[in-house]
């Protein structure tokens, strides 16, 4: 899967892979650093990663430069992420975690909007059905034909192209907060109802 | 001593001389003044008649520019030292300088993040030209180093230091002294610099070269790269050939609007 992915100028540039001691410079680096990483997991789809898959990653070790970056920088780099609101840990070791290109609020947003637009207000989804059994953790479910997709399969509208279902769970728990969307349990799973 | 005698007798004669020198060196100057008055008029005249000519051919050929400004340069005038005036009304030489001074102002405020404020003539020169598309005048790298200078003289903070054969224009006022500069042009050739190299060219002391890579990453003009073989290089993002190949991004773009 050789994606013709554009890499940005810093990293062919040797110090980007050293944390930078000014701190005008270093603010620069981390945000360079952060739009990589999310550019990088969104187009190799990647919602989830350990740590040290990520050391060994393209994305941290640039093997024809011989130069990668540290671990400790790395976890800087992801602590940045998480505060921007692009990534949470998985577990508690802080070893893997959930990345998420578009903030779990930016994805409710347009969610909500498809919703309104196509008149589902106060109409109820499980989980499943809106992932229409695209279910990324759960291999074992059997996949639904094209034939019977309802229109309620997000997951493989064009807008959302690119939401995995951890990151839904979260943008629809980010519209629960805002009285949106409410999360139920139906009778094999959970579901959502929209308002 | 006689002090009276010799003294007035001298001061007076002496006052004398000053004074029968004084009126000559008066009416040579004025004689002279009135020659070389007749001779600039008919300078002018001659210049006015070449530039009207050539008008076209000044705006469009940076060779014939160049000639053009040296000409100029001879006698003594300066077709960019007013934005009004005969030179750069007659010419709308001053436009095309000014105007220029306005893109190379925008390429450095794009540029500025990554660079520290400090680039290449050569940088600075492909990235005035992609600006300006295939079908604008073309400009050379003394065009550019002619606006610099008018951008200088305006004091936007623009300096212009020579290293290695070429030049690198600082945008932004850092304070760079001749250590730094020198320092600046040992990094040239590879875009790095390491204090191994300083004291084996310039043969300083370990402390001195320290604080002049210390300054530089100061200045955001160096990144520091501590994976490099042997011992930690100094990085330029301004030297960075890579570098010129790259686009300024959409990002940046945005950084160069008001």
């Amino acid at each position: 899967m050789a994606m013709s992915f554009e890499w940005p100028w810093q990293y062919r540039f040797p110090p980007f892979f050293t944390l930078q001691p000014n701190m005008d410079t270093r603010q620069k680096q981390l945000a360079a650093w952060c739009s990589l990483v999310l550019s990088f997991c969104r187009l190799h789809k990647q919602s989830s990663m350990t740590v040290m898959e990520a050391q060994e990653s393209p994305l941290f070790n640039n093997v024809k430069l011989q130069r990668k970056l540290p671990v400790e920088s790395i976890q800087i780099v992801l602590e940045e992420l998480r505060k921007k609101g692009n990534l949470e840990w998985l577990d508690k070791n802080k070893s893997s975690f959930l990345i998420m290109w578009r903030r779990p609020e930016e994805w409710g947003k347009l969610i909500y909007q498809w919703v309104s637009r196509s008149g589902q207000n106060n109409s109820v989804f499980t989980l499943y059905e809106l992932t229409c059994g695209e279910d990324t953790e759960d291999e074992g479910s059997p996949k639904v034909p094209v034939s019977t997709r309802k229109e309620g399969c997000l997951l493989f509208l064009p807008e959302f192209h690119g939401l995995d279902e951890a990151t839904l769970l979260r943008a629809l728990q980010a519209l629960q907060q805002e009285h949106k969307a409410e999360i139920i349990t139906v009778s094999d799973g959970r579901g959502v109802k929209f308002f | 001593m006689h002090r009276r005698g010799v003294g007035a007798g001298a001061i007076a004669k002496k006052k004398l001389a000053e004074a029968k020198y004084k009126e000559r060196g008066t009416v040579l100057a004025e004689d002279q003044l009135a020659q070389m008055s007749k001779q600039l008029d008919m300078f002018k005249t001659n210049l006015e008649e070449f530039a009207s000519k050539h008008k076209q051919e000044i705006r469009k050929n940076p060779e014939f520019r160049v000639q053009f400004q040296d000409m100029c340069a001879t006698i003594g005038v300066d077709p960019l030292a007013s934005g009004k005036g005969f030179w750069s009304e007659m010419l709308g030489v001053g436009d095309f300088y000014y105007e220029l001074g306005v893109q190379i102002i925008e390429v450095c405020l794009a540029l500025k993040h990554r660079n520290g404020g400090l680039i290449t003539l050569e940088e600075l020169h492909q990235q005035v030209l992609k600006g300006r598309g295939k079908f604008a005048q073309d400009v050379s790298q003394d065009d550019l180093i002619r606006a610099i200078k008018k951008l200088k003289a305006l004091g936007t903070g623009f300096s212009i230091i020579p290293v290695g054969g070429t030049y690198l224009i600082q945008s932004v006022p850092a304070e760079l002294n001749m250590d730094h500069t020198v320092v600046l042009q040992l990094a040239e050739k590879s875009g790095y610099v390491t204090v191994s190299d300083i004291k084996a060219t310039l043969k300083w002391e370990t402390e001195r070269a320290r604080q002049v890579l210390e300054h530089l990453l100061k200045e955001g003009l160096a990144w520091l790269d501590l994976q490099a073989p042997g011992e930690a290089h100094y990085w330029l993002p301004a030297l960075f050939t890579d570098l010129y190949s790259q686009e300024i991004t959409a990002d940046e773009a945005r950084e160069a609007l008001p």
